[in-house]
């Protein structure tokens, strides 16, 4: 579950911010996940979830962009898409890391990616107002 | 919903008062900046480690014991053990009469580089040559946590069947070896250690993939040239 270590590493930047930037609330948190990476967004989510309740970071939301695999290839130079093993018992495609153009050994160059891209906050000029949930008015 | 009669705050932002902020930060970028640590202070020292990964009962322990013995006369070798609960492994390794530095993870699935940097304080680096760091028993989160060992090592067996490449492919997309163990036992288990070697090359063909049998001795001076060599 190295879901919740990086749960908690991102909580833990999140409530830095806040501290530095108290009159800003923060409603969502974007980051990017790379494919070669194998980290699991639905986990990273619960975790992410878990631990914000009773922060002041809760109620915001993580939203994941998936950052697809690029691969170049030192030994024919193909840069782009990696290739993917089909048909692997009975889950997704895998990318792999070997070159789809000459079959050799290639290196990711995207989709490594486990990281913070922006976080969307609200100035804290909020106008307060009380009434019956649903009901719409402001 | 809302209780009859309950009254509930609400708080509404017109989306000129939202913002965004950009902040390219990398989450893993605290335990990568440790990893560099390590391997600097490794380096300095001469020292060259290796990160032996790989599911309970790959036979991770059996094989580094093995290495130490046939190493250790040669030079210094020191042996970190990352485990969940016990020290099992350490007390096994420590009858080789060489430093072992036992890290429990206290039920964390995976070492770090945070915590081998501790064990590199714990020990000294003198005389050393080699540390083999033994990860906790998973093929799935130490990928993502480099320590700053040179090359990583994943071990699987026959015995854990024939799909545990297919099953943790990003295990073996960051590593430069991997040992296929007990291969003794591959025609008890009707395990095709060809086609994990396939397996293997289909995912990154430039892997070393080295099959052994820590019980009959095959392979063992193989991965002990191979990673003296790196």
């Amino acid at each position: 579950m190295h879901e919740f270590s990086i749960a908690s590493g991102l909580v833990e930047k999140l409530l830095d911010f806040a501290e530095k930037n108290p009159d800003r609330k923060i409603v969502e948190v974007r980051v990017a996940i790379g494919e070669f990476t194998q980290i699991e967004e639905e986990q990273l989510s619960f975790c992410y979830e878990s631990i914000i309740t009773e922060m002041p970071l809760a109620g915001s939301r993580l939203s994941i962009e998936e950052v697809p695999g690029k691969v170049a290839c030192p030994h024919c130079f193909y840069r782009g898409a990696p290739k993917y093993w089909e048909g692997v018992l009975s889950g997704a495609p895998v990318a792999t890391l070997q070159c789809p153009n000459c079959g050799k050994a290639a290196e990711a160059i995207e989709g490594n990616e486990c990281a913070i891209r922006s976080i969307r906050y609200r100035a804290n000029e909020l106008k307060f107002h009380s009434d019956c949930q649903g009901s719409g008015q402001s | 919903m809302a209780q009859p009669g309950a009254v509930q705050v609400t708080l509404e932002a017109s989306p000129d008062e939202i913002y965004d902020i950009e902040l390219e930060h990398s989450l893993l970028e605290a335990n990568e900046k440790l990893a560099v640590e390590n391997r600097a202070l490794l380096d300095k020292k001469g020292i060259t480690a290796i990160d032996f990964m790989g599911a309970i009962g790959s036979g991770k322990t059996t094989l580094i014991t093995k290495l130490v013995g046939k190493l250790k006369d040669k030079f210094g070798v020191a042996v970190f053990n990352g485990d969940a609960t016990t020290s099992n492994d350490a007390d096994a390794i420590s009858q080789q009469n060489v430093p072992v530095v036992q890290i429990a993870t206290i039920n964390g699935c995976h070492l770090d580089a945070n915590l081998v940097g501790k064990g590199l304080k714990r020990i000294d680096l003198e005389n050393l040559k080699m540390i083999f760091i033994e990860n906790i028993g998973n093929l799935i989160c130490p990928a993502e946590f480099p320590l700053g060992s040179k090359a990583r090592v994943v071990v699987v067996s026959v015995t854990e069947g024939p799909w545990m490449v297919r099953k943790h492919p990003h295990m073996f997309l960051g590593s430069q070896v991997v040992v296929i163990n007990k291969i003794d036992l591959a025609d008890a288990m009707e395990v095709s250690v060809e086609q994990l070697i396939n397996d293997v090359h289909q995912l990154k063909p430039d892997i070393k993939v080295i099959p052994t049998s820590c019980k009959n001795g095959i392979g063992l001076d193989e991965v002990a040239e191979t990673l003296l060599a790196i």
